[in-house]
């Protein structure tokens, strides 16, 4: 733990701190900060793409599918890329706010509300994929078991059908954390916000809450457990997602290691995301006293991590391959590497093997300008591994006569931009209404540091005597 | 003041909820939830800015029954999912899919897994606002004008009128040797 | 769906026609019809055809005389109409001229599919070809011409009539001279009757013929070897070696699908059953025959001769002189080892020299026939079948020159597109144009040309009058098959657009207008019927579809006579430009047929376009690539043509299709505008008259222009199996840098997919077959679950699909997309991979890229038992079936594709757009099978296996059966009971075993087969216990119930002695 590693590690928070001067800080950033020009800008511009998006969806509506390049065999394209790149996005959330906390990691603090912001609207990006690309969108809710005259029902042994209950299980479950976790701020915003409307809304949705002894052990207690579910959920779902390709039995899907090896790509590139917001926010709202360098640091360290993982796991694919003596397993990867798409491949490769390996270094993880470039590259990484693994397992698979390609077309790509813009856009008015640090954790950190001792493990009575 | 002293020493106003101390410190609210409840109060609720260990224990409060409701919504969603997918693929509508069994049971176990964590988190909330009885709009100590603080850097202990052994005038002293930054009577 | 029809398409590529200022251009100001988009029937048009159509339910005959012409159905069907069954008619498709016999489902009086006679000559077994299956599209082909017209103005059949009388009649008294009439080749009988009326009454009328397709060295080659016109019918059946000298008697013949037949029963290898006949050939390009020859040796067609005359010599052929070496090892092993093959069997082989080939081969051909003693066995001559065996270039020649004497005044075009597919060096074009505009004194018109034709075209372009031509389908004639046997052709569906055969023409001419076609055919076979009851044996010849001893009876000929011996020229450093009949379009007249157009061509998968195929070594001296558009010049021609690359041609040789370059063809076959507009490019002007199909000393060179050639192979399957085999990387593009060695081993290299082996290993070691595969003796289960379903009850469907005697002509194509209402998507969807064919034909080479061998392999739905794409649907919208079929439902599909993606054998389709209403406009719906649902946009498709057969079949079956055990429940005895329940169990067996796809149903090797692989009797279930039979991709343990039979190789070199 910090305090016992020894000096050099920077605090959590820069000192002098009180529980008036945190409250004050970030509610301020609601309620007494004006409109910026540059947040108008930034905004605009994100509106703009959001635009983009709906009219790619309108035209996709109106004349089919074969607006986009999918094709025989290519029959998955840019549509299920980017909900596999966006769940994974939305993973670091949920496994900061909770791996973390059962960690008792105190620095993630500051950045778990932000944090399980940003899952939400990668969940909502990601969410919009799977109904896109279905044939005929109108009957999108076949997918859900519900009573009908014909008694037919959902294929449950298909993954697709276990996408659809881990990915709306995990946006629910997100929602629910991430609410829960905002009604003590919600309840500070209602007492400290000036303009009537405010205070309706506001205490709204603090539902009464103020604070009382017991609500709080409630509380904790309902909290912990929460973050007890979310973490094994954070692995299931992205394992579930593995599985929608490792269930296949296509050469380059059907694969054991997808499961474990999503995951960590998945943490991997929500990181990445993380720091790519992070780094922006603390500049724009001067956070730089709650968002540390100990927390960058602490990214980029994790990050390292999971990217050590997905290195072995391309690794483990290609060994294996090559140990199968399978000639269409061989030859995935060999296609992958010198085959049509290899481009994309060493894209890949140097994104998330090569560049990580900076993250060794303390001056990397601690330059907050090559961080962030760093997160960028590990990000679009992470979106030419999803290329990879489905264009090019696609693309050639056992009968050399049906070989084919892939070739995104306008609208392909008009989705990929305008889902990054609504994802944008939706963060933009998070950090407009909604304390981007929860507050009263702060308080609690205020309170645990300045008061000389952290606090104990989560008070559950039976412990206490 | 009251004019009758030999009935009630001190009778305390009908409209009053109770009387609330306010402080400066966690440290001074904990040690004045001891006080109080030392003194043999049962009805006192202190309020503070964020979780404090060990107040609500010290406020006499034995146990949360939270994680019990988590454990019955995690059962009803584990045994739901997976009776779902028994009764749809064994029961309700039979295909053969793939030459794969009816009751492929292995493939049934990932949303069986899902749906037991939704019930488990649906339940933790859910119960964790009941037991609060939340959402509550209206509650006495809003009445108090410094109660806004609660949500700041003020910690507040109420000891509420309806305690059977409450005399405002032994409350009002009791919470005054608390050294509190002050003391007021909080009106329903 | 009209707002999608190209109606901006037609005005587009009509406007160059008019803009370059063609005399004749101006003759129109307006086309027939022109306010409406082709290709759309109006509502009123709509019902029209419908109701037109409806007339004939019940057989009540032709709208127009509904009570007097009777057609009858085909014996082999029920008697009465019963709503929702077809019936089945046997008729004739002239196809050139030769008749073709067919059989034509109609639905309440909508035929609706064309399949083969199995009674005909010309199709035993009932197999067909693509362009039998085709004609059906054609029939409806919205782009048919709809109106008589004059100068481009609509007019009627009465205008027309009476300008011709009075044309004609100014003749009268100079016996008919400047009367001339250009029909294709004439086989019919009755319409020879008419024509030579015609010419009893104007003696000076000339009569030519021209047939794009017309066999002229075949024909001079024999007046050439015996001093008369002699018609050649071989029996492949009875032939061990076959030495084809650049014939393709497979695809490229009028009797091929005859031939391919009885090729393939002396072709099937089965358990104890080795001694597959053996083929030679000599070819100057890549034939399907040549696909399937156990020793082939690609040559410049020059060559060809050389064979023919070192062939004659080793076979001892009387006074021919030896041969010198000819300084190539390949052609003399060739030679030497044929020769030999053909001596140790003699009197059963047979030496055939192609069509392409001149006539001396021919010559060489027949005395090498009688020197091995085949005449009579292998070999049978005929008299000729045509009414008037003409050198059909020779008449046309004559008839271009005659018109630019200005000797012609009244010019009758029956049927055919010559103004653009006659030779380049006959002027015909120009000289049609300038008699069509010439202008006497009084600025009238001087000269009568009236073209009666299917489409309004380039032909009827140049023509004063143009008539509607009715479809084989819609009018009563007659025709000869290429052994003579002559069918009566009955009409399915009165005239969709008023259109007139032939015979109703001439009859203005012989004044006998107003008899119809009916009358005319049934007046001439009452005069030829002799004796009996003429009603009785007019229906037993509609019924049988074939007029009993009306083949061409056998001749003696004298010995053939050897030809002069011709030095090889070959003048170097130019290449020969081989010109072949397209394998879809043929001579153009199938070119405005989507279907046609969106079928992958044989080797090459070539969609919506012709190209100029040469060898990867010729492409490489000419450094150019698919779609590099390469200048073809031969004499003052010069033709523009984009490149593709086909492994297996001889060097220095372009081979070029025709039929293609079509300037007025209807919306489909006319060229529109952007790349994707094109339509390939006209080969005809390449064309000699002298020499249709070879035209030598030609120049190629590369333009830099670049062509979008459009396949649906996405890459060289042969390297594909290379880099898979060795784990080797594969390249985009065949470049001679990456192509095999010619030594690598067929065996090991193409085991996974396509197995071959040696027949004589297979001889030997029956299992080598499966060993190759490695599941000999494999019994691992890889499946964690159970066997949960039983397949052991019902009839359980499977199929079989024999490498060994598929030909790859792809009629299983055509037929399954005419069966299954199958979409077509468009050049460009195709280019992105879209096409929807639920059968495809997978070609493979194999061995070096200068002599590779090449497979082909249908592949259709496999029907997994442990289906991989079931599994994967969210949905179920694809289940397995009780009797093993793997069940695609259309309403429950909301296309995630996931199938798809895990289809091992890609035999998915989906309707990316709303392919299935874009692609059938106006009258084409009549065209589909109202048993098949049309799919909608946005979901997958693929192989039922015909479900919809399997169950009306299914239904006959259980309606019998009930009966039958009902009653024996009810037998007296039990001798009663159990004859009874015998008789149930043998009907069952009988109408399931008549059960046929609809691909091995047109198929015409049967080389598919389908059925009951429950029942032991059961030809399918034979054939999978056959040691040779294996399932694609075994170790995926997908269990498919599509197999197939292994390919063999049977070349004297590898020891296989088949044939001996």
């Amino acid at each position: 733990m910090p305090e016992t590693v020894g000096v050099h590690i920077p605090p959590v928070m820069e000192s002098g701190h009180t529980y008036a001067s945190v409250t004050d800080h970030i509610d301020g950033i609601v309620l007494r900060r004006r409109w910026t020009w540059v947040w108008l800008a930034a905004f605009g511009f994100t509106f703009a793409l959001v635009m983009l998006l709906t009219t790619a969806i309108g035209w996709l509506i109106v004349r089919g599918i074969g607006v986009w390049g999918v094709d025989i065999p290519v029959a998955w394209g840019f549509a299920i890329i980017n909900f596999v790149w966006w769940i994974g996005i939305g993973h670091a959330g949920t496994f900061i706010s909770a791996m973390l906390l059962l960690m008792r990691q105190d620095w993630r603090t500051s950045i778990n509300r932000f944090a399980e912001a940003m899952t939400l609207f990668a969940v909502a990006c990601a969410g919009l994929f799977p109904l896109l690309h279905l044939g005929r969108i109108k009957f999108f809710y076949w997918l859900v078991p519900y009573p009908n005259t014909m008694w037919l029902w959902p294929q449950f042994r298909s993954a697709l059908v276990w996408d659809v209950f881990a990915v709306s299980t995990y946006g629910l479950v997100s929602l629910i954390f991430w609410y829960v976790g905002l009604i003590p701020d919600l309840a500070t915003l209602r007492d400290r916000a000036t303009g009537r409307r405010r205070r309706v809304i506001y205490g709204i949705l603090a539902m009464g809450w103020r604070g009382a002894s017991r609500h709080w052990t409630r509380y904790q207690t309902a909290y912990l457990l929460l973050a007890g579910l979310a973490a094994p959920l954070v692995i299931s779902v992205h394992s579930i997602v593995g599985m929608d390709f490792a269930s296949a039995q296509l050469p380059g899907w059907h694969t054991t290691i997808f499961p474990p090896y999503f995951v960590a790509g998945a943490i991997f590139s929500g990181f990445a995301m993380v720091l790519s917001l992070a780094i922006p926010m603390r500049a724009a709202f001067g956070l730089q006293g709650f968002i540390t360098i100990r927390h960058l640091d602490n990214c980029a360290k994790l990050m390292l991590v999971n990217g050590l993982i997905v290195a072995y796991g391309y690794l483990a694919e290609a060994y294996m391959g090559w140990y199968s003596g399978n000639a269409y397993e061989s030859y995935v990867n060999l296609n992958r590497m010198h085959g049509p798409y290899a481009p994309a491949y060493w894209v890949m490769m140097t994104c998330n093997v090569l560049v990580p390996q900076l993250l060794w270094f303390k001056w990397v993880r601690r330059n907050v300008p090559t961080l962030f470039l760093l997160a960028f590259l590990v990000n679009v990484g992470m979106w030419t591994e999803r290329y990879v693994i489905i264009i090019t397992s696609l693309h050639r698979d056992f009968l050399p006569s049906s070989w084919g390609m892939y070739y995104p077309t306008f609208w392909d790509l008009a989705t990929l931009v305008g889902t990054i813009g609504l994802f944008l856009c939706f963060f933009l008015l998070f950090c407009r209404f909604l304390p981007v640090i929860s507050i009263f954790e702060m308080r609690e950190l205020v309170h645990s540091t300045a008061g000389g001792t952290r606090p104990p493990p989560t008070m559950e009575p039976k412990h206490a005597h | 003041m009251p004019t009758d002293v030999s009935a009630h020493p001190s009778a305390a106003p009908a409209d009053l909820f109770g009387l609330a101390a306010e402080f400066a410190s966690p440290e001074a609210l904990l040690a004045a939830a001891r006080r109080v409840r030392a003194a043999g109060y049962t009805r006192a609720e202190a309020y503070s800015p964020f979780p404090i260990e060990g107040l609500s224990h010290a406020l006499g409060f034995a146990r949360s029954r939270v994680a019990m409701i988590v454990l019955f919504g995690a059962f009803i969603g584990a045994v739901g999912a997976f009776g779902m997918q028994w009764y749809a693929n064994v029961l309700s509508y039979t295909w053969d899919i793939g030459g794969k069994p009816p009751n492929s049971w292995p493939a049934f176990i990932p949303i069986t897994f899902e749906l037991a964590v939704l019930g488990a988190a649906v339940a933790a909330v859910l119960g964790m606002l009941a037991l609060n009885g939340l959402p509550e709009p209206y509650h006495p100590m809003f009445n108090l004008p410094q109660f806004g603080l609660a949500s700041r850097d003020r910690f507040f202990l109420c000891v509420e009128a309806s305690d059977p052994k409450f005399d405002l005038a032994e409350a009002r002293q009791l919470l005054q040797d608390l050294a509190p930054v002050s003391v007021g009577e909080v009106l329903k | 769906m009209s707002e999608r029809d190209p109606t901006t398409e037609y005005t587009l590529w009509r406007s160059p026609e008019e803009l370059n200022g063609s005399a004749a251009g101006n003759l129109r100001e307006f086309a027939d019809g022109a306010w409406r988009p082709p290709g759309w029937a109006n509502r009123r048009e709509f019902l029209a055809l419908v109701g037109a159509s409806a007339a004939l339910a019940g057989l009540t005959g032709c709208s127009d005389r509904p009570d007097e012409e009777k057609i009858v159905p085909y014996v082999r069907q029920p008697e009465q109409v019963v709503p929702g069954n077809p019936l089945m008619f046997a008729t004739a498709m002239p196809l050139g001229g030769y008749g073709r016999g067919v059989l034509v489902e109609s639905h309440e009086g909508r035929p609706t599919k064309v399949e083969g006679n199995p009674d005909h000559p010309s199709s035993p077994g009932g197999g067909s070809d693509v362009f039998m299956q085709a004609s059906i599209l054609q029939l409806y082909d919205p782009d048919r011409s709809k109106s008589v017209t004059r100068a481009g103005q609509p007019s009627h059949w009465g205008a027309f009539a009476s300008e011709l009388r009075r044309r004609i009649d100014a003749k009268r008294a100079a016996g008919g001279a400047g009367i001339a009439i250009l029909t294709g080749i004439v086989t019919s009988p009755s319409l020879g009757a008419r024509i030579n009326e015609v010419r009893r009454l104007f003696p000076k009328a000339t009569w030519h013929q021209y047939e794009p397709s017309a066999r002229v060295n075949t024909a001079a080659g024999a007046v050439a070897a015996f001093g008369r016109a002699v018609n050649t019918v071989y029996q492949f059946e009875r032939a061990k070696v076959i030495v084809s000298l650049d014939a393709d008697f497979l695809s490229d013949d009028p009797l091929s699908v005859r031939y391919a037949r009885h090729f393939a029963n002396a072709r099937r290898v089965r358990r104890g059953r080795t001694d597959a006949s053996r083929l030679y050939v000599a070819e100057s390009t890549l034939s399907l025959a040549g696909s399937m020859a156990d020793r082939r040796i690609p040559v410049r067609p020059a060559v060809v001769e050389r064979v023919a005359w070192k062939l004659a010599s080793l076979v001892g052929v009387a006074n021919a002189p030896g041969e010198e070496p000819t300084g190539d090892a390949e052609v003399e092993g060739f030679v030497a080892a044929a020769a030999a093959d053909l001596r140790k069997n003699p009197g059963a082989c047979v030496v055939v020299a192609g069509e392409a080939q001149p006539p001396a081969v021919h010559a060489l051909a027949h005395a090498i026939n009688q020197q091995l003693g085949s005449v009579g066995k292998t070999v049978v001559y005929t008299e000729p079948v045509e009414v008037r065996p003409d050198d059909v270039t020779a008449s046309l020649k004559e008839l271009v020159a005659s018109m630019e004497a200005g000797r012609v005044d009244v010019l009758l075009i029956l049927g055919g597109n010559p103004a653009h597919a006659s030779p380049g060096d006959v002027a015909f074009k120009a000289a049609l144009e300038r008699m069509t505009t010439a202008r006497d004194t009084s600025g009238e018109l001087a000269h009568f040309t009236a073209h009666l034709g299917l489409y309004d075209d380039e032909t009827s372009y140049l023509c004063q009058w143009h008539v509607p031509e009715a479809h084989y389908l819609e009018t009563w004639g007659d025709v000869r098959a290429p052994d003579g046997t002559a069918s009566v052709i009955q009409p399915l569906i009165s005239p969709l657009f008023g259109g007139r055969s032939a015979g109703e023409v001439l009859a203005v001419l012989t004044a006998q207008g107003d008899i119809s076609p009916y009358e005319a055919v049934r007046d001439h076979w009452r005069r030829q019927a002799t004796g009996g009851d003429f009603e009785q044996w007019w229906a037993t010849a509609l019924r049988r579809g074939t007029i009993e001893g009306t083949a061409a009876k056998p001749v003696q000929v004298a010995p053939a006579k050897l030809p002069a011996k011709t030095a090889l020229i070959v003048a170097l450093g130019t290449v020969d430009v081989v010109i072949r009949l397209d394998w879809a379009v043929w001579d153009g007249s199938f070119a405005n047929l989507t279907w046609m157009q969106e079928l992958p061509r044989p080797f090459t998968k070539l969609v919506w376009d012709n190209a100029a195929l040469m060898s990867p070594r010729t492409a490489g001296r000419l450094n150019v690539n698919d779609g590099d558009v390469v200048k073809l010049t031969a004499g003052e021609v010069t033709v523009e043509a984009p490149a593709m690359i086909l492994p297996g041609l001889p060097d220095e040789t372009i081979t070029v299709h025709l039929g293609y370059g079509r300037t007025r063809a209807g919306s489909v076959a006319t060229a529109g505008a952007g790349e994707w507009g094109r339509r390939g490019f006209d080969a005809y002007p390449l064309r000699r008259g002298s020499s249709p199909w070879h035209t030598a000393g030609a120049n190629v060179t590369k333009t830099g222009a670049t062509w979008r050639l459009v396949t649906t192979r996405n890459h060289h399957a042969m390297e594909a199996l290379r880099g898979l085999e060795h784990g080797r990387v594969t390249e985009e593009r065949l470049k001679p840098d990456v192509v095999a060695s010619p030594d690598d081993d067929v065996e090991t290299k193409n085991r996974q997919l396509v197995r071959v082996v040696s027949l004589s290993r297979f001889a030997k070691d029956p299992n080598a077959v499966k060993e190759l595969g490695g599941e000999a003796g494999r019994r691992v289960k890889l499946s964690l679950y159970p066997d949960s379903w039983d397949y052991s009850q019902g009839p359980q469907w499977g199929m079989s699909i024999d490498l060994q005697t598929c030909i790859g002509c792809n009629a299983c194509v055509i037929a399954c997309q005419a069966e299954n209402n199958i979409a077509t998507v468009g050049k460009q969807e195709v280019s992105r991979q879209r096409e929807m064919h639920w059968i495809r034909i997978d070609s493979y080479f194999a061995g070096g890229v200068d002599r590779p061998s090449v497979y082909h392999q249908p592949v259709p739905c496999m029907h997994c038992e442990n289906a991989p794409c079931e599994y994967v649907c969210p949905t179920g919208a694809t289940t397995h079936s009780t009797q093993g079929l793997n069940e695609m439902t259309y309403n429950r599909c909301i296309g995630t594709r996931y199938c798809s993606n895990n289809c091992p054998y890609k035999v998915r389709r989906f309707n990316f757009f709303a392919f299935g209403y874009e692609s059938s406009k106006g009258s084409t719906q009549l065209q589909k099978n109202p048993e098949v649902t049309v799919r909608t946009r946005g979901v997958m498709e693929k192989c039922s296996y015909c479900v919809q057969r399997i169950n009306r079949t299914r239904i006959e079956v259980e309606k019998t059966v009930v009966e039958l055990t009902e009653q024996a429940r009810l037998a007296a005895n039990d001798d009663e009971r159990k004859r009874l329940n015998g008789q149930a169990d043998a009907r069952r067996f009988a109408v399931y075993e008549g059960l046929r796809t609809a691909c091995e149903q047109a198929c015409p090797t049967a080389a598919i087969v389908f059925g009951d692989i429950r029942e032991p009797r059961s030809q399918v279930s034979m054939l999978k216990a056959q040691p040779h039979d294996y399932t694609l991709l075994d170790e995926l343990t997908t269990r498919p119930r599509t197999s197939y039979l292994a390919r063999f190789t049977n070349a004297t070199g590898d020891g296989g002695e088949g044939a001996a």
